[in-house]
Parts: structure tokens; sequence; C-alpha cells
């Protein structure tokens, strides 16, 4: 509590104006009420698209929607941001991945949140994609839920960016989700997937990948979302979340709260890596799938290779 | 005061100010895991709370 008046604790008022501080943020120390904490997040998203020239004119991007937090706070910036460039659209993706229990609502919320915003909306459900919804596909091999997950969500986001029109699929990946994977892929001493994960992360699809929040911490967009009565409150997914991720959150959070910028470091030396690595050595030459044509590092990509798993 | 924390809610008798980081440090509560209300407002955590205030701890966190 350095800059903080001591009869409050904190500071009485926001660093920049009047008005009450709703947030505390480090480097530098400042408090920020409601509308500057509004105005600051969307300032530094609009910076990290123009300086890695993530949008161009005339780009529809297809966004990633959830309805979680962190694709809402995506979705709900970008619409602001859209004036800013020349004839830029964006449709919102979501996909049912067919959870029973937790998928409905957050599915709803979803819908709510494109009707509110007036953002183009289409579903895309697993179903639709492989014939069967997740739960089915998982009964005998619940342990592998997230993996399987991820490999279809992939896949029906790509399908339903290309049936959109999209040139590029935005998601809402912040700070503290960059920040886990290059300790994750470094503890497991994956070095290409440590410098291929970055902005170009178009593996599967030729649309590429943009990451507008990725330098926005978790707590700052669930901030950003709850001054603007958007917070979703919505159950968490009833599959076990990736054990090593939840480890690494909890260090990595740790250590941020006891040095602020932990994560933005940690994030800086995967950037320094990246300028020395020899590409050749840790990038895998592109093929194609034999089953059904997409661009994958074998012989089958992992969809094709998940469907024959399946015996789908 | 009331705390509310999810679902379940602490009341906890206290006159004096208190600070937001201290309950949590009780609570053992990463202060980057959450973000608190008081009374419906959302507040930085270096907020001193006393009396009838109505404190709520809400997980941001969903993991994966
Ligand atoms: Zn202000
Ligand atoms: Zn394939």
């Amino acid at each position: 509590m350095s800059n903080g008046n001591p009869a409050n604790g904190g500071a009485e008022r926001c660093t920049l104006c009047a008005e009450p501080p709703v947030i505390r943020l480090r480097e530098p120390d400042r408090h920020l009420c409601a509308a500057h904490l509004i105005a600051d997040v969307e300032e530094r998203a609009a910076l990290m698209i123009r300086e890695r020239e993530l949008i161009k004119p005339h780009d529809r991007i297809a966004v990633a929607f959830s309805g979680g937090k962190d694709s809402t706070a995506l979705l709900v910036c970008l619409t602001r941001l859209l004036p800013a460039w020349e004839d830029v659209s964006l449709v919102a993706i979501t996909v049912d991945e067919g959870i029973a229990g937790y998928r409905d609502d957050t599915i709803r919320a979803a819908e709510e949140v494109t009707k509110k915003l007036r953002i183009e909306h289409v579903c895309i459900s697993f179903t639709d994609l492989i014939g069967d919804d997740l739960d089915t596909l998982l009964i005998g091999r619940e342990t592998q839920a997230c993996s399987v997950c991820g490999i279809l969500r992939r896949k029906a986001l790509s399908v339903a960016a290309h049936k959109a029109g999209a040139t590029r699929i935005a998601t809402g990946h912040n700070l503290d989700d960059e920040a886990q994977s290059v300790l994750m892929n470094t503890l497991r001493g994956d070095l290409s997937r440590l410098v291929r994960t970055s902005d170009a992360d178009s593996h599967d699809c030729f649309i590429p990948r943009i990451k507008p929040l990725a330098g926005i911490s978790e707590k700052e967009i669930a901030a950003y979302l709850f001054v603007q009565d958007m917070f979703p409150f919505l159950p968490e997914c009833p599959y076990t979340r990736h054990a090593m991720r939840l480890e690494v959150r909890t260090m990595l959070s740790a250590m941020e709260q006891k040095h602020p910028g932990t994560m933005r470091n940690l994030i800086k030396s995967k950037r320094a890596i990246e300028k020395h690595v020899n590409w050749r050595a840790v990038s895998e030459p592109l093929r194609r799938c034999r089953q059904c044509g997409d661009p994958c590092s074998g012989e089958l990509c992992q969809v094709c290779t998940l469907r024959k798993s399946l015996g789908k | 005061m009331k705390i509310i924390l999810s679902y379940s809610t602490i009341n906890i008798m206290q006159e004096d100010p208190v600070s937001i980081t201290s309950i949590l440090d009780k609570l053992t509560i990463n202060p980057s895991d959450v973000i608190v209300s008081r009374n419906g407002k959302l507040v930085p955590e270096d907020t001193l709370i006393s009396g009838d205030d109505e404190i709520r701890i809400i997980r941001i966190a969903h993991g994966g």
C-alpha cells in the first residue's frame, strides 16, 4: 500500500481523475476508475493489434466465442475498436461441444451477448462435425477429455471460420494463458512448441490466428467486464482440467503477486529466444493428411487420428 | 461485515477497518485469482472495509 491514502488504506481516487478506483495495477503502480480501466484495456489491445499488424483493411474476423470471460472481453473490445479499421467485419463463432449441464447455459449467455452487441453469430456443434457430442465421444475415455475436446474444437472453429468467409480467427488468450504456455512448454522441454505458439500459430488451417488480448492480464479482463455488467457468472466445465496447467497457473500467479512483471518477463524471454531460433531445426516440414488433405506434420492429422481411434 | 465467497458466506465480526488484502491473506486467496466488490461495486484490494460492508470475492479463474 505504497501510494495509498493512509485513511483509506488504498487510493481514494483514480490516478487519472476524481472517480473512485476499481482496480490497482502495477508497472506502473496506479489505481484506475471504471472508465479509465476500460480505456486502458482497449488502448493496449489496439496497440498490440497495430504493432503486430494483427488486423488489415477488409479483414473478416471470426471471433472464437465461448461465452466465457476472455472471449466475451475480446468481442466487446473488438466491437469498440472496429471503426478504427477500414471495412473490417466480425463474426462470432460458438462451438457447442455437447457437454450436458454446462454448455446450454454458456450458449444462451453467448447468444445474449452477440444480440446486445449486434454481432453476427454462428454455432457449430461436435455433432455437426463428427456425428456425436463430446459426452458420447468420451464414454470410457473421460481422462482424455481436454485433448479430444481441444482437437475437435480447433477443427470446428476452422470449419466454421472458412464457411463464414473469415480471413482471421481471433481468440481470447490473455497474458496469463500466454505466460503459462511458455512455462509449460519450457518445463516439458518442447522447444518447437515454445516458439511455434506465437501469433502465426496457423498450423491447422490457412486462416491466421490472432490474440489481441495477449498483453492483458486475466484479472484486468475480469474487471473490464465486471464494471460493464458483462462478467459471465457461468459454471465451470465438468471435465477435469489439465493438471499441469493448473499447477503452473498457481505457481505463476503467486510469483506475479510477489514479483510484478513475472508473466510479462516470461513472454519477453520467449520472444528473445524466437529471435535466435534456427527455424529449420524446430519446424517440421508441412505435409498433407492422407485422409482429409489438411496440412499436418505427420501421415494423418490429429482429427483423422482421433476419428480412427473413435471408430468414426 | 459480510464476506461472500462464491456460494458460501462468511460473517466476520470486525468493527475496525481492515484491508481486503489482509482478508484475502487470511483466506489464503491470491489476489490475482479474484476480483472483489464492496456493496456491489468493484474495488481495489488495498481498500479498507468496515462496519456493514458486504464483500463479494469472485473467482475469475476457470483454468484450461
Ligand atoms: Zn479515472
Ligand atoms: Zn486429416
